[in-house]
């Protein structure tokens, strides 16, 4: 009988207290209650929170100021926060019903928060539209609606340190243009504590590899991971993995390509156009760039983000505005100047060569860049992939690269 | 009121426990009010949102809105039969999540235990000058925030740390220990490449080649982790049962001449069989839920060799917004923790076979070493074990 | 006599055996206490003296430089009015309502009172791996998520610390209350003003663990709140240790950090060691 109590008893408690949370909930379950006045900006003064993952302090600051230009120009205040783990933060935000009002959105990332309504699709009403690249707009398209307008573009590059690469006898006749130069220069770089070439151990940064090779984890919309394009590209990169000459980030105790390069760490490196931010960190550091050499063609990766808005944010006109400001002419460029990408907007193409003639290979590379695929469960299957690269050394490549194409045959199509 | 104390039968033959005097209703309204703060916070924070994540792992929850709204269906086993039967990439996370935390356990529990065990027999001998210097120093790293520890032993552990930094003096090449994935087992068979009878996908998606490997070089790291901040909790334990027990069996055994080993293992230690069973299962327990340290460390890097079930369904949930997975592979977790614990149960044996929960045995072993010190009082005065300096 | 003199002998060989069981614990301490002077002296060193020499114990070039950057370029100050805050607040709240509970659970008799005791039990069975995204789940529908008050509400009750209370409740003799309600005093005034003074060691045990418990706790931190100005110095250095706001080798910095979020728990520890150890001695709490 006291058992029976004691059931009954914990059956009580638990149903009460469950029927009054279903309770609570059906007030609260309501998303984005207060909707903002539509058009008239003045209405609406709730501040604007935008959270990025940026890729250094050049990054941080030069958005911030954007930001802060902004708000002095709108009279709404707004503010910067940076994510040390975007995704987590962002899916939490949209999950606790808060989320910040702009975010930085990925391609991988796009297909999932889109999904599940989270991200507000408003491409369409954005005044500067005509003015994206095609392909960019392309991207950042899910089911035919133009989802966020994109921030700018990066592609990869070599990158090489001018002061170790003239150390060890070598000139501008010397930048490899194909693999083979890129090998024995690579030999040539490694001494003592240096690697001729750093690279990071992911997916993002080896794939520009198979493109120059003539594969790709996705072609024309079929899984083609373990093609042997594909697994002579990793086979490349384990070669020099054993030989010596090439050395992953976390090997030589590098937190990315930048950081290596700028404490003397490897001769050569592969980035993207952030490579920038290294030479605020490492005020020392003297890199040119050059376009990546090739393998059966050229190839390389090339990557873009948009500023997302929040289906709940507290301020979506605000928002809008805010991205409308950062996407314009004069607002890509300042950020080009401060960490290196490249404008999506046609109209600043001109103006970016000219400012930044360093950087011409980055933008050279545009023309033949690949994109990585990008459907829902595309990270998840990098993720895997990635783990599995960081012991390339010890692995086989092919059967890396099977795994892989069961993997994305799963999400694929 | 006082007239009803006149209709109570007051001279009751129970003084103890049954005042059913004056106040009996005062006591119902008291008890109640006073357990209702408890009751309330640990109902609505404990035990609703269990039934709540049993819940969302039955359903197919997208994370935005409540998850009693209107979108969210009922999928029945759906996503417990992704993780416990597929071949798909979450089935073989939660797989390879298994395994890391599976040689975590099998190795952090013996050794913690052994060490403590160690600490409490060798810091417990009548004759040692500076007890309390020495409880505290093996005590200190339980005090600190797992935050703190895994900052420092980042640190430790890195390529030109302070362990590598030693080991080097014993002219060994020290790994690269948190970037390193290689299993131990692997390691020490030589390093070869799989084999290929056994490279083909096994239980949970994993091969057998992959379920031998042992925990990688970093999880070794996590391992001698947590020992270091584990040990010295238990070891505390270890000596509040030693002093109770008391020197007077130890003696006897002494005089009839046994040796000191086998005095410790066919006197003291199933003497201290509460305290060990205690201390096993607050070990499985704990150590299957390791969290703190992988969110903070690694993240379940090098190559998911530091992924465990509890980091795994929290970034499933709060990363890949798969919340019915996250809260599956929690429910999965808890099961696996109560099968252990049930299966120690069973092979340490209970002190009293007609104990059959937990709390009693606590209980009843917490009355005996009252008792027992109880008894031995005029002793262990005159002794002075009781380490109190 | 065969007694007295195998216990001279075990005395003589206890004299040996004294010394290298001192020297063993010695040595076995000094592995325990090393890793701390170790991160204490590396706050203290520059970035590149910490990488390479990271095992000395003395630098010809200490420096604040990390401490002083901790300051500057994180929210340092904020993480940790926060945990103050909240360590404050959850340490006085389960002060008082865990005493409650273990009063009311050891000396009154109200109906349902099994069930609360079931209850308590099955609350402390379920691992915490398990509550993870269900409590967040829970303090999402309440509208408390990112709130103080969602940090601080589900904190405030702690199974084990009403079986603490109970338990020693249960050991103060019955006459005292006896006497009490005999003179007239009402259940509350009775525990207020007789009972509970009497409780002060198990009291001061509730303190310490609770301000141990928040102090160090991160999970919870993690799923209740997001902004940066709700951040507890358990999450911010979590993040300075990881994810992207942390970088390569700055390890002084992060050495800096943890160094000073451990400062009030081990002056805390060092004060009241004593009953710390013997309260962890019999009652189990982690």
């Amino acid at each position: 009988m006291k058992n029976n109590q004691l059931r009954l008893g914990i059956a009580a408690v638990s149903a009460v207290t469950l029927a009054a949370l279903t309770a609570c909930s059906s007030g609260a379950a309501a998303p984005s209650g207060a909707a903002s006045p539509s058009g008239d900006l003045s209405a609406n003064t709730n501040p604007v929170s935008v959270l990025i993952g940026s890729s250094g302090d050049a990054e941080t600051t030069a958005v911030q100021a954007g930001v802060a230009a902004w708000s002095k120009q709108s009279g709404v205040p707004a503010e910067v926060k940076v994510a040390s783990d975007l995704t987590q933060q962002a899916t939490q935000g949209f999950a606790g019903g808060k989320p910040d009002d702009v975010l930085y959105v990925s391609t991988d990332a796009l297909a999932g928060w889109a999904e599940n309504g989270s991200l507000e699709a408003y491409g369409d009403q954005l005044s500067n539209k005509a003015d994206f690249y095609p392909g960019l707009v392309q991207a950042f398209t899910v089911d035919d609606k133009f989802y966020c307008a994109p921030k700018d573009f990066s592609t990869l590059a070599l990158v090489i340190n001018k002061s170790l690469w003239t150390d060890a006898g070598l000139t501008d006749n010397d930048v490899p243009k194909t693999w083979a130069d890129l090998e024995s220069v690579a030999k040539k770089l490694t001494k003592g504590k240096v690697k001729g070439l750093v690279v990071s151990n992911e997916v993002q940064r080896l794939g520009a590899f198979m493109a120059q090779n003539g594969g790709g984890l996705v072609t024309d919309g079929k899984a083609t991971a373990n093609s042997q394009q594909n697994i002579d590209a990793l086979a490349f990169v384990k070669k020099m993995l054993t030989e010596g000459s090439a050395a992953f980030n976390s090997d030589v105790g590098a937190g990315w390509g930048g950081e290596a390069l700028g404490k003397n760490l490897a001769a050569m490196v592969i980035e993207g156009n952030w490579i920038t931010g290294a030479k605020k960190d490492y005020p020392n550091l003297d890199y040119t760039v050059a376009e990546l050499p090739a393998g059966t063609k050229q190839g390389t990766l090339q990557y873009t983000n948009c500023w997302g808005i929040a289906t709940d944010a507290d301020n979506k006109e605000g928002a809008k505005s805010l991205v409308e400001f950062l996407t314009t002419k004069d607002q890509q460029l300042a950020f080009a100047k401060a960490f290196g990408v490249m404008p999506s907007v046609q109209s600043a193409a001109d103006g970016y060569k000219a400012d930044n003639a360093a950087m011409v290979p980055f933008i050279n590379g545009a023309a033949y860049a690949q994109n990585l695929p990008a459907m829902e469960g595309a990270s998840d299957v990098f993720g895997e992939l990635n783990s599995k690269l960081a012991k390339l050394k010890g692995s086989d490549p092919k059967t890396i690269l099977d795994g892989t194409q069961t993997d994305l045959e799963a999400i694929v199509g | 009121m006082s007239t009803d104390t006149t209709q109570v039968r007051v001279p009751s033959p129970a003084p103890a426990t049954s005042r059913r005097g004056k106040g009996i209703n005062s006591q119902t309204g008291a008890g109640w009010l006073f357990v209702a703060p408890t009751v309330l916070i640990l109902g609505i924070f404990l035990f609703v949102p269990v039934l709540m994540a049993a819940w969302v792992s039955v359903s197919d929850w997208n994370g935005r809105g409540s998850p009693f709204g209107g979108t969210t269906n009922f999928v029945g086993g759906a996503n417990y039969a992704e993780m416990l039967g597929g071949r798909g990439l979450p089935a073989r996370d939660f797989g390879t999540s298994l395994r890391n935390n599976l040689y975590y356990v099998v190795l952090v529990v013996p050794l913690q235990t052994a060490l403590a065990l160690t600490l409490a027999f060798l810091v417990n001998k009548r004759s040692l000058k500076g007890k309390g210097f020495f409880r505290t120093a093996f005590y200190f790293p339980s005090v600190t925030s797992s935050v703190a520890i895994t900052v420092l032993w980042l640190f430790l552990f890195s390529a030109s740390g302070a362990v590598n930094g030693v080991l080097s003096t014993l002219s060994i090449q020290g790994p690269n220990w948190f970037q390193d994935p290689r299993g131990i087992i692997h390691l020490i068979l030589g390093g070869g490449d799989a084999p290929d009878a056994l490279s083909r996908p096994g239980f949970l998606g994993i091969s057998p080649w992959e379920w031998m490997a042992g925990p990688s070089v970093a999880m070794c790291a996590f391992i001698l982790m947590a020992i270091f901040t584990t040990s010295g909790t238990f070891m505390l334990l270890f000596l509040a049962a030693l002093q109770s027990i008391g020197e007077e069996t130890d003696e006897a055994a002494m005089v009839d001449g046994a040796s000191t080993w086998q005095r410790f293992w066919h006197v003291t230690l199933p003497l201290l069989r509460p305290t060990l069973f205690t201390v096993i299962t607050l070990g499985l327990i704990g150590t299957w839920q390791v969290f703190d340290q992988i969110y903070t460390g690694s993240q379940g890097g090098p190559s998911k060799t530091t992924l465990t079930p509890a980091f795994l369904s929290y970034t499933s949930a709060f990363e890949s917004q798969r919340w019915g997975r996250g809260a599956a592979i929690a429910f999965i977790l808890f099961a696996i923790i109560v099968v252990f614990t049930l299966v120690q149960r069973l092979v340490l044996g209970q002190a009293d076979p007609t104990e059959p929960n937990r709390r009693q045995l606590k209980q009843d072993a917490r009355s005996r070493e009252k008792a027992a010190s109880a008894a031995l009082d005029p002793t262990v005065a005159v002794q002075g074990s009781k380490g109190v300096d | 006599m065969a007694r007295t003199s195998k216990a001279g002998a075990a005395g003589e060989r206890q004299g040996y055996g004294w010394v290298i069981n001192w020297a063993i614990l010695f040595a076995i301490a000094l592995v325990y206490i090393f890793p701390f002077l170790i991160q204490v002296a590396n706050s203290f060193k520059s970035d590149t003296e910490a990488t390479n020499a990271g095992l000395a114990l003395w630098s010809n070039n200490w420096t604040q430089a990390a401490y002083t950057t901790l300051f500057a370029n994180s929210n340092f100050g904020v993480w940790t009015m926060n945990s103050l805050i909240v360590t404050v607040l959850v340490t006085a709240g389960r002060v008082f309502f865990v005493s409650l509970a273990g009063y009311a659970l050891a000396r009154l008799h109200f109906p349902g009172r099994k069930v609360v005791f079931a209850m308590l039990i099955g609350v402390m069975a379920v691992p915490g791996v398990v509550l993870l995204i269900p409590k967040f789940l829970v303090i999402k529908q309440l509208g408390m998520y990112d709130t103080y008050f969602g940090m601080i509400l589900p904190l405030l009750v702690d199974a084990a610390g009403v079986f603490i209370m109970k338990n020693f409740f249960e050991s103060i003799p019955v006459a005292v209350e006896e006497a009490a309600r005999i003179d007239g005093a009402s259940t509350f005034r009775t525990f207020w003003s007789i009972v509970l003074p009497m409780a002060r060691p198990a009291l001061m045990t509730i303190i310490i663990l609770s301000f141990q418990g928040s102090w160090n706790e991160l999970n919870h931190f993690i799923v209740s709140t997001q902004s940066p100005e709700l951040t507890t110095l358990t999450r911010g250095v979590a993040s300075l240790a990881s994810g992207q706001l942390s970088s390569g080798n700055q390890f002084p910095i992060k050495l800096a950090a943890a160094t000073l979020m451990t400062i009030p728990v081990a002056v805390m520890f060092f004060v009241f060691q004593r009953r710390i150890m013997n309260s962890t001695g019999g009652a189990v709490k982690d």
